[in-house]
Formats: C-alpha cells, sequence, structure tokens
C-alpha cells in the first residue's frame, strides 16, 4: 500500500521543525550540564566538600501591645536562644556523635536529653535550619558554650527577641501568650510561612491577632566552612531584613484591670468584664486565678504546663470568655423587660399569691429565698429586693414559648462575639431543646418557674452578661465587646474596623422602668445590692446567686451612672455565696477606680516608654 | 509482503532507552537510600525491581492489544473515568506537600492525573482525527480546549500547577501535529503568556507589540481578531486583580513556584543544594554510591523527584549526558514513529504520549540544574514511585503498540 500523504497535512516539515526543537532544547541543557560540571565543577566540587551553604532566619520581633493610655503591656528584650545543625558535616559523617553533643548540652542547658534528643529529631526533618533547643540562656552559658566551640560542633547561639510581659500576670487572660507552634497548627495551609520551633500566639490577643502581631521573619545566607564558622556572606544573595509586628492599643485601662484583679480575695476563682455600654469597648477584663505569660514565652516545661492546665484551680482557664453559669437572679431584670414588652404585666402589675416565703405550684412548693417573705410587691420592689414568688408567677404567666421567644430576640443564646479566641456559647433553653435533651413531653411545664428566677439549664458568660447589661444600660443596643482599639502600622496609626452592634426595639418607658428597679436595688436599704453603692454616682445593679452542685456562685450586673452610663460590668465569683455579700462589694471597688481614681492606687508608676 | 493486519516488530532503539533508564532508576533509588543517614527506608529499590516485573508486562499487554480500541466510545468512557477520579481526589484525596494528589487504599496510592493525562491524549486524538476537521475554523477548537481545560483547571484545583500545565502541553502539542497553523497556536497561547507578561511591566509592552504586529499582518477577518484583543484586554485586567485578592500564603506559593530563591529554606534551598550536587559531580562523578552532598540529606525528595541530582553527583558529566541523551533518543523515536504510522488516529496518539514524557522530562532536568521552578513532577522510569513506573510503561507499550502497526490506515 502506498503511502497516505494526506494522513496529516504537512506532516513531513511538521516532523522535522518538531524534531529539531526538541533536539535544540536537550542540546541546551546537555550545554547547562556542561557549564555546571566541567566549566564550574571545581567551584561546585569545593563549595560540596569544604563549605556548606546555611540560611539563618532573622526574626521579626513582635508588634508592641499597649493599654488605651499607651502603657505597655507586652514587649521583646533581645535574648540568646542556643540552636544545633543536625546537618553539620560531623554528623553526616558519623551520626553518632549527635547522641554525644546532645548528652552534653542536656548538662550545659540543663535540660533531658531525651527531650533534646526528640526535639533534634522532630524539628530538623521539617527543615534544613538549626534547631532552636533553649531560649532565654544566660549569659554564663552563652560563654561557657563559646569557650568550648569545638567540643560541641553544630552547636551555635542566635539573637532572638523574646516576648515580655511587664506587668506579670496583670491581663493574663486577655493578652494570652506565645509558645512554640504545634504539629497541627503547621499542618495548617494559612500557617506555611511557619517554621517548625517558631513561636506563635496560643492564647488571648496574642493568638486573635496573630497575624498582625507576628512581623515578617528575615533571613540570610551564610556560608560554613568545615570547622563551623560562618565564612563570607554569598555575594550575590543580600539578606532579606525582617519587618516587626504592628503594634495594638488595647481599649484596656490598665488602672481599672488592676482595680478589677485586686478587688477579688487571694485565691477566689471567678471573672469580672468592665465595658463601654455605648461603644463595646472593654475597660477591664479579669479572670482569677491568673498565671505569669512569661512561663511561656521560653518554653514551658510539661509538668508546668501540666499543673497550669489542669492543677486545681485551672488558671489557664479564661473565666470571662470560656466559662457559662446559671445567672441566678441578674437574669430577673431581663424577665422583667419579657414581660412588659409582651404585655404580660404592666409596672404597677401585681401576682394574685403574695410572697410568705414559698409558692405552690401544683403539688411542689418552689421557695423564695427570703424564708420570711416579701409580702405583694410590683416590678420595682419585686427586683429590688429580688422577689422569687413575683417572678414565679411571671413565668408562668409569660410561658416557656414567649420567654424564650424573647431572650432568643436578645441573643442570649449567641457568643458576645469579642475579639478573643475560644469564647463560649450561652444558652437559654427553649421547647425544641427539652423535646430533644429529655424527650418530647418527658419534661414538666413547671421548669419554668426555674428558668424565671434564672436557675435551671441557662448558662451565661460573664462577657455576656457585661453585654446583656449595657443593652439595658444603653437602652436597646447589643453592643460588640472589642479589646483592639488601634493598629499601629508603620508608625501610622489604624483605627481597626468599628464594632457594630445589633439593635433590639425596647421602648424607652420599659427601659426606664427596668433601669429604675435596678438603681432600686442599690440604692434601697432593702435592695440586695445595696454594698455596690458608690458616692456621689447612681449606680443600677442586680444580684444573683446560682445554685450549684458545691457552695452558690456570687454574681452581679450594673451599670452607672445610671442617667448617662459610662460603664456596665458583671461580676462572677465562683462558690462563694451570695451575690449580695460576695459580687456586689467587688464590683463596689471596681466603680469606686473607675469614677474616684484618686483615692485607687495608680499602676502607672511604671512608666509608659 | 506482510499483511496490513500483521503486526511488525517493536521498535528496539524506544525498547532499549525505556529499559536501559529504568535499571538506571532502580540503581540510583539504591544510592540515594542506601546512606545511612537518609530518611528513607533502605529497601526501597527492591519494591521497585518488582514494580519493574509488573511495568513490564504491563507494558507488554499495552502493546498487544491493538489500539484501535482507543477509538470511539472507549475514549469517552476513559475520559470520564478520568474526570471521576480526579473529582475525587479534590474531595477525600491525600494531602501530600500540601496538595490533594493522591488516591487509594493503604498501601495503593496513585494519582488519578496519570490516567488523566493519557485519557486526555486517547480523546483528543478521537476528535483531531476525524475527516471533516477544519482547523482554520475557529469552531472547531472549542471542543479540543475544552477536553484539555477540564482536567487542567482540576488539577491545578489541587493544586498541584506543575502536573496541570502537562494537559495544556499535550493540547498544544497535538494541535500542532494535527495541523494547526503556527500562527493559530501563538494566538491561543497568547492569553497564557499574557498571564505571565502581566507582573511585570516592560515584558508586557513587548508581549503586546509583538501580538499587535503578528495580528496585523496575520489577514485573518475581523472577528477572530477581536475575539483574540478581547480575550487578552480581559486576562492583562483581571490577572493583578486576583492576585491582589490572593491570601497572602497562595501569592508566596506562586511566588515560590516562579522564583524558588523568594523561599530559600524551602524549594530555593533545594535547588541550591541540587546544584551543588550536579556541579560538584565534574565531568566523571564522584563514582556510585560515593556522592556526598546525597549524603548529607539535603533533598528529602532525593530518590523522586531529585534523583537525576544524584546521577550527576555520582557519575558527572558523563552520566549525566547519557541519561539525557537516552531520554532525547525516547523522544525522538516518538516523534518518529507518530510521523511514520499511517493511521491518523495512531499519529496523534503517538505524539501526545511522547508530549507527556518530553514536558515530564523537560522540566524533572531543568529543575534539577536551577532552569525552572520546583514542581514536584517526578522524572519519568528514573524516579521512585511504582505507579509512575507502570503508567511511564504503559505509555511507551502504546507507542510500541503504534509502532507495530504502523502500516494499518
Amino acid at each position: 500500500m502506498p503511502f497516505d500523504p494526506e494522513s496529516l497535512t504537512g506532516a513531513r516539515h511538521r516532523e522535522r521543525h518538531f524534531s529539531i526543537a526538541v533536539a535544540v532544547v536537550f542540546a541546551l541543557v546537555l550545554l547547562r550540564l556542561f557549564t555546571m560540571q566541567v566549566l564550574q565543577g571545581s567551584k561546585y566540587r569545593e563549595l560540596s566538600e569544604e563549605n556548606r551553604i546555611r540560611v539563618e532566619v532573622i526574626v521579626a520581633p513582635r508588634g508592641e501591645i499597649r493599654d488605651r493610655n499607651g502603657l505597655l503591656l507586652a514587649d521583646n528584650i533581645p535574648s540568646f536562644t542556643v540552636t544545633l545543625d543536625p546537618y553539620d558535616k560531623t554528623y553526616v559523617d558519623t551520626p553518632a556523635r549527635l547522641d554525644d553533643t546532645v548528652r552534653r548540652l542536656g548538662e550545659i542547658l540543663q535540660v533531658e536529653p531525651a527531650l533534646l534528643r526528640d526535639k533534634v529529631r522532630k524539628d530538623g526533618r521539617q527543615t534544613f535550619l538549626p534547631v532552636r533547643l533553649k531560649r532565654n540562656v544566660d549569659r554564663t552559658t552563652v560563654a561557657y558554650i563559646a569557650e568550648h566551640e569545638s567540643e560541641l560542633p553544630g552547636v551555635d547561639v542566635e539573637f532572638e527577641p523574646l516576648r515580655r510581659y511587664p506587668l506579670g500576670e496583670m491581663a493574663s487572660h486577655l493578652l494570652g501568650y506565645v509558645g512554640e507552634v504545634s504539629d497541627k497548627e503547621l499542618e495548617d495551609p494559612e500557617r506555611a510561612d511557619y517554621l517548625s520551633g517558631d513561636l506563635i500566639g496560643k492564647m488571648g490577643i496574642e493568638r486573635q491577632y496573630e497575624k498582625i502581631l507576628r512581623g515578617i521573619s528575615g533571613k540570610r545566607f551564610v556560608e560554613v566552612n568545615a570547622m563551623g564558622r560562618k565564612a563570607a556572606l554569598l555575594g550575590e544573595r543580600r539578606p532579606v531584613l525582617p519587618k516587626r509586628g504592628a503594634a495594638l492599643t488595647l481599649t484596656i485601662d490598665a488602672n481599672l484591670q488592676r482595680a478589677a484583679e485586686q478587688a477579688f480575695q487571694p485565691g477566689a476563682r471567678g471573672a469580672a468584664v468592665v465595658m463601654d455600654p455605648r461603644t463595646g469597648e472593654v475597660l477591664a477584663l479579669a479572670s482569677k486565678p491568673n498565671y505569669d505569660p512569661n512561663e511561656f514565652s521560653t518554653g514551658i516545661s510539661q509538668a508546668r504546663w501540666a499543673l497550669l492546665s489542669e492543677g486545681g484551680n485551672f488558671p489557664l482557664f479564661n473565666r470571662a470568655i470560656q466559662a457559662a453559669y446559671p445567672p441566678g437572679s441578674t437574669l430577673k431584670p431581663f424577665v422583667a423587660l419579657a414581660g412588659l414588652m409582651t404585655g404580660a404585666i404592666q409596672p404597677g402589675t401585681t401576682f394574685r399569691e403574695t410572697c410568705d416565703g414559698a409558692f405552690q405550684f401544683g403539688r411542689r412548693s418552689f421557695h423564695c429565698w427570703d424564708p420570711h417573705g416579701h409580702g405583694t410587691l410590683a416590678l420595682r420592689d419585686a427586683v429590688a429586693r429580688s422577689c422569687d414568688v413575683y417572678f414565679y408567677q411571671l413565668g408562668i404567666r409569660l410561658g416557656l414559648e414567649r420567654l424564650s421567644d424573647f431572650m432568643k430576640e436578645l441573643h442570649v443564646s449567641d457568643r458576645a462575639g469579642i475579639d478573643l479566641p475560644q469564647e463560649r456559647r450561652g444558652l437559654f433553653p427553649d421547647v425544641a431543646w427539652y423535646d430533644k435533651h429529655y424527650g418530647a413531653g418527658r419534661w414538666s411545664r413547671g421548669l419554668v418557674l426555674n428558668l424565671a428566677i434564672g436557675q435551671g439549664e441557662i448558662a451565661l458568660t460573664p462577657i455576656k452578661l457585661a453585654q446583656m447589661a449595657a443593652l439595658i444600660a444603653n437602652g436597646g443596643t447589643l453592643v460588640r465587646p472589642h479589646l483592639v482599639r488601634e493598629v499601629d502600622e508603620d508608625g501610622r496609626p489604624v483605627p481597626l474596623a468599628d464594632s457594630t452592634g445589633m439593635h433590639v426595639a425596647i421602648p424607652p418607658a420599659y427601659a426606664a422602668t427596668v433601669r429604675a428597679a435596678m438603681e432600686a436595688v442599690v440604692s434601697d436599704p432593702h435592695g440586695t445590692g445595696y454594698a455596690a453603692k458608690v458616692d456621689s454616682v447612681r449606680v443600677a445593679g442586680k444580684t444573683g446567686t446560682a445554685q450549684t452542685h458545691g457552695n452558690d456562685h456570687a454574681l452581679f450586673i450594673c451599670f452607672a451612672p445610671v442617667e448617662s452610663p459610662r460603664i456596665a460590668m458583671a461580676v462572677l465569683v465562683e462558690n462563694a455565696g451570695h451575690g449580695s455579700t460576695a459580687a456586689a462589694p467587688i464590683a463596689q471597688k471596681i466603680m469606686q477606680a473607675y469614677f474616684h481614681p484618686a483615692a485607687a492606687e495608680s499602676v502607672r508608676v511604671v512608666a509608659s516608654r | 509482503m506482510a499483511s496490513l493486519r500483521t503486526p511488525g516488530d517493536v521498535d528496539r532503539p524506544l525498547l532499549f532507552a525505556t529499559v536501559t533508564l529504568a535499571l538506571v532508576g532502580i540503581a540510583f533509588v539504591f544510592s540515594a537510600t542506601s546512606m545511612p543517614s537518609a530518611a528513607t527506608e533502605h529497601g526501597l529499590y527492591l519494591k521497585q525491581l518488582i514494580w519493574l516485573a509488573v511495568a513490564l508486562g504491563g507494558g507488554a499487554i499495552a502493546a498487544a492489544v491493538p489500539y484501535r480500541i482507543y477509538m470511539g466510545r472507549s475514549a469517552w468512557l476513559l475520559y470520564a473515568m478520568g474526570l471521576v477520579l480526579l473529582v475525587l481526589t479534590l474531595f477525600i484525596g491525600h494531602v501530600g506537600l500540601g496538595a490533594q494528589r493522591w488516591l487509594g487504599w493503604g498501601p495503593f496510592k496513585f494519582q488519578p492525573s496519570e490516567l488523566a493525562k493519557v485519557a486526555t491524549v486517547v480523546l483528543l486524538a478521537n476528535f483531531l482525527s476525524e475527516r471533516r476537521l477544519d482547523l482554520t475554523q475557529l469552531r472547531s477548537l472549542v471542543k479540543p480546549c475544552v477536553v484539555a481545560g477540564v482536567p487542567f483547571l482540576l488539577v491545578l484545583k489541587q493544586p498541584d500547577l506543575g502536573t496541570s500545565v502537562t494537559f495544556l502541553t499535550i493540547l498544544f502539542t497535538m494541535l500542532y501535529w494535527a495541523g494547526l497553523p503556527i500562527l493559530y497556536l501563538f494566538l491561543l497561547v497568547s492569553p497564557l503568556i499574557n498571564v505571565a507578561a502581566s507582573f511585570y511591566l516592560p515584558a508586557w509592552i513587548v508581549f503586546a507589540a509583538v501580538l499587535s504586529a503578528v495580528l496585523y499582518r496575520s489577514r485573518l477577518r475581523l472577528m477572530p481578531i477581536l475575539l483574540v484583543v478581547a480575550i487578552n484586554l480581559v486576562v492583562g485586567i483581571v490577572t493583578p486583580q486576583v492576585w491582589n485578592h490572593l491570601q497572602p500564603y497562595q501569592r508566596q506559593r506562586i511566588s515560590t513556584f516562579l522564583d524558588p530563591a523568594a523561599d530559600p529554606y524551602g524549594a530555593g534551598y533545594q535547588i541550591i543544594q541540587s546544584k551543588i550536587a550536579i556541579g560538584s559531580g565534574q565531568a566523571l562523578g564522584k563514582g556510585f554510591l560515593h556522592g556526598s552532598q546525597k549524603a548529607l540529606a539535603f533533598l528529602p525528595e532525593q530518590h523522586t523527584d531529585f534523583i537525576f541530582s544524584v546521577v550527576g553527583e555520582e557519575t558527572g558529566f558523563l552520566g549525566a549526558g547519557i541519561v539525557t541523551l537516552l531520554y532525547f533518543l525516547l523522544i525522538y523515536r516518538g516523534i518518529k514513529i507518530a510521523h511514520r504510522s499511517r493511521n491518523r488516529f495512531g499519529s496523534l496518539l503517538a505524539i501526545g504520549l511522547t508530549a507527556i514524557f518530553l514536558y515530564h522530562v523537560l522540566v524533572n532536568v531543568c529543575m534539577t540544574v536551577g532552569l525552572a521552578p520546583v514542581t514536584g513532577l517526578p522524572l519519568p522510569l528514573l524516579s521512585y514511585g511504582g505507579t509512575s513506573l507502570l503508567t511511564s510503561f504503559l505509555q511507551i507499550g502504546l507507542i510500541q503498540n503504534i509502532a507495530m502497526r504502523w502500516r494499518e490506515y
């Protein structure tokens, strides 16, 4: 059969052109190989035998954190980090020597050699960089290592900025801390520019604003000769300078923060959140007990970590945002508001059953906290004296559906939305929730009585309670609590995107009624919050006592001054008893520090830079 | 004279190049994993040897079954399978090196893109061998572009830029082979050049000038010219916008791909070490098993992606040159076989498969000598990897199939 030239049009010269093009490309590859291996071979041979090129990372200093008045809350100090290069020629030739060096370093640095060995094995696999073994090493050790350089091949001391929190334990929960990046974090594609052993924000502001605070690390190429000393920098490659992280200015007032933390008894567990009800700026956010974030910057030991994270009082736990408690009677102003807004009651409404210390519902008797009883009360006094029997009857009249619908409108079960990681969601149960957890129809309607006095399955975080107090204070706006005021980039402050709140339509008259009732809580000598009274300032508040398995939790919410509120707050003390005796006095001390600061101790002794 | 239907002999130079390269591969997988500091197990070359036996069998079958069975509906079936597996990979694939490329159970993992490549070649060969195809008609380009474009985008999404470009290489090579005028080919590629050039204004101006000149002299009708200009304008405007909206880590990934030195402790560092390894091999090499750069374990993928560096270090210019020439021989025979086949489908099939080899070999070798970015593409036949070896042999088997039946129309 003859060859069919039509099978591919112009096939003959296409084949030739294509073959020639391929041949030219392969010839170029051969030329490249010839240049590298024959012409420049000796240069590369030298590089491979005597020297090796190493990259060193220049860590960028983290952005500083300051309070609203410019006081330093977190900065950096220079420190020494001891590193070991497992790819040093010595160890490549005789791997067994690595063990000797690690053992030696264990003695010098006083770290368990097994831990060092694990670290070298793990971090060395992921990068070709020297492994950072111990941070913040003292000068004596640095000098010792320098003297014994020849016995410790591949060991080096690098400069690294060390994170420092000048105020120690103060504000630890909101600031958070930094630590070495974990394996899990390294898997995240967003963390592609992190190397094993790098520091990363682990909690609080440090974690939330990691991207802003971190900066961009620089790098330099170094030729290292057989002796392990740094030879000339490669001419062709300039170092890339690090870019420091942007500084943050917080909404926190360090004086108020200190007052809040000191208002708690030593050894107490609890939280206090103070915010501006007009803007959502958080002025103080305290959680007790505290921890010292400085401990983490240098790498914390396993035992110490276990003690902090699991030991007794859980000091790492940020009770202000991570813990949810039944609000107890602090919920009553909101239940009253629900009654007013649904039309279930008027401000002057009284209920049929007078309070004689208990209330009979079906076959069950529900007690009022005061066994002597309150008699017949209307809204104002029922809130002021926290009469349970009034709210039992209000709860029945509202019913579970109406009550839970109203709470949903207030976004009680949502997060307050603070700019901190791991905020816990609140919970106000509704019919669907009970059906799901107890089975449809297998729960008693009497549950609403408990809910109406803030007991039962309701769980709210202190930050959420503060946001709700602010809602009453500002007349219907759920402001979003936030901690960062400004981001300072390249010396030019950039205000952070405003955090707008959600509006709940509350008729001004009803808001005024609830506000007046809450003021009576503090100003009325019979009021349960009399202990929160502050000279010359009109304070509105509400006490709460949440029943738990152990001793009751004490709660208090408040805002002041009543005529134009500038602060709203929630205080919680775990297992401390009554809100009126254990929580209200703490709120009083904080308000005292806010409205009459001269009397309070100032922390501005530590001059701001 | 032999009957048309009697298969002829296999192409001996192609067989020689293939088997020699595979054996060289096993020798250097052994070398790359032999030193005590190696990060991987030492017995990998044995596994590779077993895989070679399997691959030889697979290749023989691929050569024996007449290639006509890949015409018509079976091409669609193969292509559909390839796409389904690619989509599956996006959802349930194994993550490796920051991308989802692998599919499989337990120890059996493979990259569906390997199947998709061959399937795309087969389907394109079907389209382009249609009797009434007129490549001067713009309309006739739509189908081939879609067929190559879909797997291109799916693999790009993984993200595996290096592999995804294979589909474009296949498309352009086969269009050229099918008779698309070089002018049209240039216009087809122009948006891609545009993307690359849009990052650097002088380059973009040169590109725009060349494109204008070509269009002016092309004697095309107004509509196609306007279409090309419109597409290029859109691409030129959109590219910087897309770039500005990427996450910083995505941008970093792309700039590292284009310029490894931008990431000196990752990809850039590997390139430097690979160049030192190859260069230090000098004319005759440091001797088999005696590479010292290799021993430093600088290259974590030295038995896979960077195996050519080990060859260069231990056997010098002599060895690296011979291996390069063997690859040239392989590709040259592929072109010859494609040319000789009287069957348009067979011819296109052979050139498409050859294009896959050409692309992989050039990208990988150029990467190790610092001429191309780090892509994670293996060197066919040499790099460690069982399924990769098997696919290479299946492809060579198909090319042999066409060689043996060159007389058939």
